[in-house]
């Protein structure tokens, strides 16, 4: 199983210990990922507010480096995911625009043909849970974990049309593969709200706190999610979210990585755990 | 379980809780004035269709006129919204050898000869006008090369006609005047539904409405009131394209104050209605060209139209259908007895750019993809031509002064026997702005010449039955009796008609309007009570239900929509006149008057 | 097969929950239900609902918390969706309720006006003659034409949920988005302004608004794409604009993301209050802000690639 890799920055900045977990968990269930070579960032749901044809070129772009890899492309992060997947099936779907893209793209010597499909890590395994087999050494019994989706590997269900957007069970899926109890709680499907951090930062504090507060209070020993960003929001912003939710939930917020290589008898700090704010103590192994 | 035994059983179940921040009161629904009764309308519009919105639109342009447009749920949920195909009228983008003299003479014929054809005349002129306006106005027109809007052929049109907007066409027109409302600031009565329009010996002085958020009766003085509240087509409950809404509130209002309830009879049956509960596919379907076909695949029409075949007028494709199902050539039984509408021949690039609500509810209600199978259709109730006698079309006033009427719930009468497709839109904003000219041009010039003391005792009268009604624990459901007068008048009042089914069902009618007397309502609570809504509504149902078979008993012929098996032929010595009933005592009377003819003579229809 | 649908009810200032079993019967919609239970067992069960063929936009209810159409949603495909017998039914978030499943749409109509919610047909148009559109031009809009003023796309709208004063609706941003992209309009910046004033670039950009409209629209691509004509109408910057504009820039000098920087740029000298968090995040090794950003190796053709697009227009 080969993939291309499509990190994202934030993965070789900020959350580079997802990206060390990424690789360490990838290697050990046998999954073969290649770094695309000079990726840029996605745009990150920002880019296409000021342009939307640049940021379908720059995406274009990324994706025909794969398709000359001759790889399906798989990223670890839900943002990253959507710009991807939005692109190709913007491109997909309407010849007129991909040749005009292409015509774009030439500029730059490259080629978008729609030949590699988009996943995310999250999808790969639960399409394929038959990589985990044997290799839960350390099976997270008696973990209560809260699986945080975040939005955008869900929405919106026209491009991320993976499972059912309302009633998604993938998470949970590997949860209990890992040997862990999967928690329901009513967040589990809202927004961490990262993206409006600058623009309405005190709502978006608030959900943080009420997110976390909610999951703890269903009974959660961590928080798992499959997107670098929620993991940034819910972890880093913990306190400011106590204080604006009026709560006092201390939360540790694992990257789906992570968890897994928790679960595959890796250490704490093999994975970056350290690295994290909130509650990283409350990780015991 | 009983109801009350089951309320208990809820209530103990829910350990009811006080709601905080869920509780605002009270709403906004009423300007103040109306509540504190200090209001007094120029122009007090009822219904917030197409018809009512484009009124208070022309209305509101007189400087210095106070009106408002009641409504009895939220402004955009009128049946305006679910017309599909597209607004008649002669603008001649796509076809230049249209003009509004053809379009008349369409719409005459389309009726059988039994419209007032000085009327047509000035809808036909009009509504060649209005699309212009109306693109102006914003609505989402569909184009044509030369950036003009596109129009597109219709059932017993002659040329392309239709101005258009996919098949939503209806639903474009209302968000458009409802943008347009927004923009005028016009007032809205939300959420009140209509009782009673107080007028005596001839002089108006109001309404009184019941406001569904308090349970209030409100007395709302007007100086004139243009009546705008649609048809009576869920007679039929069971099977109407018609929404919930539409029961005939304003007609009923009208002939309990004298006057006339015109042409009853004249209900049109649509011929694609899905077979499963009567939701319409749009006539566009068969303008882009979807087949008819009986159970063994063959395009029955050639029998009956075998010039016009699937774009003949309603009238005649729906007895068609329904001819082939009685001839044993359709599917299914009984209630969902149908015959097929098939679009595979037509390009699916077509289906999702015009089609693609029809795909979507076809899909949704009978499991077919429109793509690959075709979708099993009936006849279906799906308009009133009938409705409140109309004295001047320049004017739309009725007999008493002050009180005007547009829309389906008005007879004009320009659909005469038969309404042809893409004309009801073109005739609620034609309509609709005249009568709202015309009653701001009244109020302008006259004082108010009503009694409020009358008003407050119609309240107190009101308030009374409120609590009679509600209060009973005893009697047949309102859903009960419904059902019973929907399948009477579908099976005998339907789109076949004989003296012994009729008799029949006038029978079954009065025998429910016993029943009605003394029904429950269910629900005492003043709030939002949508039971004592649905009360009301049945009341007037049976009401105009009876005159349907009155007038239906009465015309001894078949004509346009009203097919007699026992006169099968039409009878211009003795009915070309229009049938007006009124109310006489406790019962009905049945009076004529003859229709306007004018270039266009009488001859038999062929298509 | 037999279901229980628990219901949310509410009257005066009781809020309760419901419970009513009934058998589900072929084809039978969530309406459906809810007219079989007011008229078999509880009349005082009150809802609205209209055309029941998803139209008229009066049925929208929330379904286990996710809005939809009453008329045109199955049981049977919910409780296959939901893998469960029990289906809980509330009325749509984000709107003061009324009674049961009847909410108010009053403020929202209020609201809606803010956005200048009519056409203003350029000077060359008349009412006597009409509109020149073509056809791609018409394309531009036509989808959000469809809107049925339902209130799916507000009632699970993550931003509403925490604060909707200073965010409209996102129907309302829908409508303003129709005119901006309607060629037969004369001045978008009439519709513009009033959708920044009032959070433009205040959504979360979460998509459930785009994951609940019954008819396709979507919300939050209409807020990307009002954000789009304010740099193209030059209207003046604000922190959301400047952190697209960040993004922008840092592809182009970088090919990536200059997260040191990124404050700096979206708030500018704002960012300095910020020390606590930023001091927290050096700490644990999340930021670096000596760390000098190099571009990626190919940076010059993916400037090129960027400045093809922009020389297209879309």
């Amino acid at each position: 199983m080969r993939y291309a890799l499509f990190p994202g920055c934030v993965l070789r900045g900020a959350a580079s210990e997802a990206f060390l977990a990424t690789v360490k968990v990838t290697e050990a269930l046998g999954i073969d990922l290649v770094e695309i070579p000079e990726w840029t960032c996605c745009g990150a749901s920002h880019m296409q507010d000021v342009d939307e044809l640049t940021s379908l070129a720059i995406n274009a772009r990324n994706l025909a480096i794969a398709e000359s890899m001759g790889l399906p492309v798989m990223t670890v992060c839900n943002t990253c995911t959507l710009q991807l997947r939005r692109a190709k099936a913007a491109l997909d779907s309407d010849p007129e625009l991909k040749a005009k893209v292409n015509e774009i793209l030439a500029a730059g010597g490259y080629e978008y043909k729609g030949t590699s499909e988009v996943t995310h890590l999250l999808w790969v395994l639960a399409s394929n849970p038959g990589l985990l087999d044997g290799k839960v050494a350390q099976p997270l019994n008696g973990l209560k974990v809260a699986g945080y989706y975040g939005c955008h590997l869900l929405r919106p269900p026209t491009v991320m049309n993976y499972e059912d957007a309302l009633n998604p069970r993938s998470l949970e899926k590997i949860i209990g593969l890992l040997g862990a109890q999967a928690v329901d709680f009513d967040y589990k499907l809202k927004c961490c709200g990262f993206h409006a951090f600058w623009t309405a930062e005190k709502d978006v504090m608030q959900v943080t706190g009420k997110t976390v507060d909610n999951a703890a209070k269903a009974g959660a020993d961590l928080l798992v999610t499959p997107c670098p960003l929620c993991q940034m929001q819910l972890d880093m912003y913990q306190p400011e979210g106590r204080e604006a939710a009026n709560s006092k939930a201390e939360l540790p917020i694992l990257h789906l990585p992570q968890l897994i290589g928790l679960a595959l008898g890796m250490k704490k700090e093999e994975l970056g755990i350290q690295r994290h704010i909130s509650a990283v103590d409350k990780i015991r192994f | 379980m009983s109801r009350r035994t089951f309320l208990k059983v809820g209530a103990a179940a829910g350990a009811a809780v006080v709601a905080g921040a869920y509780f605002a009161w009270p709403g906004s629904n009423i300007p103040e004035a109306v509540r504190s009764g200090s209001a007094l309308y120029d122009v007090l519009i009822i219904g917030s269709g197409g018809a009512g919105m484009r009124a208070a639109l022309e209305a509101s342009k007189q400087k210095g006129i106070k009106v408002a447009v009641m409504t009895k749920m939220a402004p955009t949920r009128s049946a305006t919204t679910m017309a599909q195909g597209g607004i008649n009228g002669a603008a001649r983008n796509t076809d230049t050898k249209d003009s509004p003299e053809i379009h008349a003479f369409d719409t005459v014929k389309g009726a059988d000869y039994l419209c007032d054809q000085d009327a047509v005349a000035y809808y036909t002129e009009e509504s060649a006008k209005m699309l212009f306006e109306l693109d102006y106005s914003g609505i989402a027109f569909n184009r044509q090369e030369d950036g003009r809007f596109h129009q597109r052929k219709m059932g017993g049109s002659s040329y392309a006609r239709a101005a258009y907007s996919a098949d939503i066409s209806g639903h474009a027109v209302l968000h458009t005047m409802f943008e347009q409302c927004l923009k005028e600031n016009i007032d809205f009565i939300s959420e009140c539904q209509l009782l009673e329009i107080v007028a005596m010996n001839g002089k108006l002085s109001g309404v009184v409405a019941v406001d569904m958020r308090s349970g209030e009766m409100l007395s709302v003085p007007a100086k004139t009131v243009i009546v705008a509240t649609g048809g009576y087509g869920r007679a039929y409950w069971v099977r109407t394209s018609n929404p919930y809404s539409s029961t005939g509130d304003g007609i009923a209002a009208c002939l309990n104050i004298g006057i006339p309830f015109k042409d009853p009879e004249m209900v049109q049956f649509h011929p694609t209605g899905l077979a499963s509960n009567g939701v319409l596919l749009s006539e566009s379907s068969r303008s882009e060209g979807a087949h008819l076909l009986n159970s063994s695949g063959e395009r029955f029409m050639a029998r009956y139209a075998p010039k016009a075949m699937e774009l003949g007028p309603r009238d005649l494709v729906c007895q068609s259908v329904e001819k082939e199902i009685l001839a044993g050539r359709g599917i299914g039984e009984g209630l969902k007895a149908a015959v097929y509408l098939d679009f595979r021949h037509i390009p699916k690039a077509i289906i999702q750019e015009r089609l693609f609500q029809v795909r979507q509810l076809a899909l949704q209600f009978e499991g077919v993809d429109i793509f690959d199978a075709p979708a099993p259709i009936r006849g279906t109730c799906h308009y009133s031509m009938g409705g409140i006698d109309v004295v001047d079309y320049k004017t739309c006033a009725t007999k008493i002064a002050g009180i005007y009427a547009a829309g389906e719930c008005s007879c004009i009468s320009v659909h005469g026997a038969n309404r042809l497709g893409a004309n009801s839109l073109s005739e609620v904003l034609v309509f609709g702005k005249t009568a709202g000219a015309a009653a701001a041009a009244y109020a302008k010039g006259a004082g108010y010449e009503g009694d409020k003391e009358k008003l407050k005792a119609a309240v107190a009268a009101w308030n009374r039955k409120f609590d009679e009604t509600t209060k009973r624990s005893q009697g047949a459901s309102v859903a009960m009796i419904r059902d019973k007068m929907a399948m009477t008048m579908w099976n005998n009042a339907g789109i076949f008609r004989n003296e012994k089914g009729l008799r029949q069902a006038m029978g079954d009618m009065q025998e429910l309007q016993a029943m009605y007397n003394t029904c429950q309502v269910g629900d005492s609570s003043r709030t939002c009570n949508t039971a004592f809504m649905n009360y009301i509504e049945l009341g007037n149902l049976l009401r105009l239900g009876k005159g349907i078979i009155y007038g239906g008993l009465a015309r001894k012929e078949s004509r346009g929509s009203h097919s007699r098996t026992d006169f099968p032929q039409r009878d211009d010595k003795n009915f070309l006149q229009h049938t007006l009933i009124s109310k006489e005592g406790d019962g009905f009377k049945t009076e004529y008057r003859p229709v306007m003819i004018g270039q266009y003579k009488p001859v038999e229809r062929k298509y | 097969m037999a279901i229980t649908l628990k219901i949310q009810r509410f009257l005066g200032e009781k809020k309760w929950e419901q419970e009513y079993r009934l058998e589900v019967e072929t084809g039978m919609t969530v309406l459906g239900a809810l007219i079989k239970i007011k008229e078999t067992m509880d009349p005082t069960l009150t809802f609205t609902a209209s055309c029941r063929s998803s139209i008229c936009g009066a049925c929208a209810v929330k379904v286990n918390d996710n809005a939809v159409l009453a008329c045109e949603t199955l049981l049977a495909d919910l409780l296959k969706r939901y893998a469960s017998d029990t289906l809980t039914i509330a009325p749509l978030g984000n709107f003061t309720v009324l009674r049961d499943l009847m909410v108010d749409w009053q403020p929202k109509y209020d609201r809606l006006k803010k956005i200048k919610p009519a056409l203003q047909p350029k000077t060359e148009f008349s009412a006597s003659e009409g509109c020149r559109q073509s056809k791609d031009e018409f394309k531009k809009y036509s989808k959000n034409s469809e809107c049925i003023l339902c209130g799916s796309c507000v009632s699970e709208c993550n931003k509403s949920n925490l604060n909707s004063k200073d965010f409209l609706d996102p129907f309302i941003f829908s409508k303003a988005a129709k005119f901006v992209a309607d060629s037969r309009d004369k001045d978008a910046v009439a519709h513009l302004e009033p959708a920044v004033k009032d959070g433009l670039w205040k959504c979360l950009n979460c998509q459930e608004c785009a994951a609940k409209c019954p008819k396709g629209l979507s919300p939050a691509e209409d807020i990307e794409k009002m954000r789009i004509a304010t740099f193209e109408k030059k209207m003046s910057s604000n922190e959301g604009s400047d952190h697209a504009m960040a993004f922008y820039d840092d592809v182009k000098e970088l090919g990536r993301l200059d997260e040191a920087k990124l404050a700096l740029k979206t708030e500018g000298l704002k960012s300095a209050l910020r020390v606590p968090v930023a001091y927290r995040l050096m700490r644990s090794g999340k930021l670096n802000p000596l760390e000098q950003a190099k571009p990626i190796g190919d940076i010059e053709k993916v400037r090129a690639i960027m400045k093809a697009a922009k020389e297209k227009k879309l």
